[in-house]
């Protein structure tokens, strides 16, 4: 199903970056379909008692947005594996960059490993990660 | 291997859970609250399979194994990250079967101090048998080897 040829591809290249707002109702709509109702993903008042700044994004679902971003790029049901680390916090009704870069290309599965994260407006990166990713 | 671990609990199962089937309904609210545009993930039909992430929705019967120190169990973590191997799509009518295993316990040190990280793989099936993914949740507790 992967449609980006892998003869087009080299390491360095630079995946488009994605910046969009991400809202607070996004959140709350992943939350919904996840089955995940803890007061820290739906509202900004519950996530304040348990301590946090405001609402925030639930970790599954900033994996969620970099699978979605690569197979943007590199055609559905291509991510292979996905790793993800959490460093911060993911606050929603902010604009968040996903961006990521080709790291290392293997001729024998005609797949590349891709270096991904996402940050904020001030750079700061809340999750880094690493994908292999099957191309045509 | 800190906190004195047993390292006979690494690999072995400590819990098995079996879901319900899984919906078109499902799929489709999943991959669109992330976005997704393409038809094989927000149209039903013989087409559609579940988002690649769709895995991390499901959860076993409990977190950790009993054979756990106690000292790891019952204090809060932090979900540092996940890793996810993916197999065989999910499609609707699977019924997904998770085993459980404590995959590794290990010691860090960063910026703040000692870490110490469990990580517990989720191994998916579906009714087939397939690999459909495994999941290795990445827990995090601060301040426990110092």
């Amino acid at each position: 199903m992967t449609s980006r040829r892998f003869d087009d591809v080299f390491e360095g290249d630079e995946i488009e970056t994605d910046a969009f707002e991400h809202s607070k109702d996004r959140v709350r709509a992943y939350a919904k379909a996840s089955d995940i109702f803890f007061p820290r993903f739906t509202d900004d008042e519950g996530a304040r008692r348990e301590g946090l700044p405001g609402m925030i994004t639930p970790g599954n679902m900033s994996m969620g947005l970099i699978a979605t971003f690569l197979e943007r790029w590199a055609g559905p049901s291509s991510v292979r594996r996905l790793g993800t680390t959490f460093r911060g916090l993911l606050l929603p009704d902010r604009t968040i960059r996903i961006c990521g870069v080709v790291t290392q290309r293997d001729d024998a599965t005609r797949s590349v490993e891709v270096d991904v994260w996402i940050e904020n407006d001030d750079g700061e990166r809340s999750v880094i990660g690493t994908a292999t990713v099957a191309l045509s | 291997m800190p906190l004195d671990i047993d390292p006979s609990i690494l690999g072995r199962e400590f819990d098995r859970a079996e879901h319900e089937p899984v919906t078109a309904e499902a799929l489709i609210s999943f991959a669109l609250a992330l976005g997704e545009t393409h038809p094989c993930y927000i149209q039903a039909g013989p087409e559609l399979v579940a988002h690649p992430t769709y895995c991390v929705r499901f959860k076993g019967n409990k977190f950790f194994p009993d054979t756990l120190p106690e000292t790891l169990r019952f204090r809060m973590s932090f979900d540092a990250g996940k890793d996810i191997a993916l197999g065989t799509p999910i499609r609707p009518g699977d019924v997904i079967t998770i085993v459980s295993t404590l995959h590794e316990v290990y010691e860090k040190t960063g910026r703040t101090g000692s870490m110490i990280f469990v990580v517990v793989r989720f191994t998916m099936t579906n009714q087939r048998r397939e690999n459909v993914a495994v999941v290795d949740n990445r827990f995090m507790y601060k301040g426990l080897a110092e």
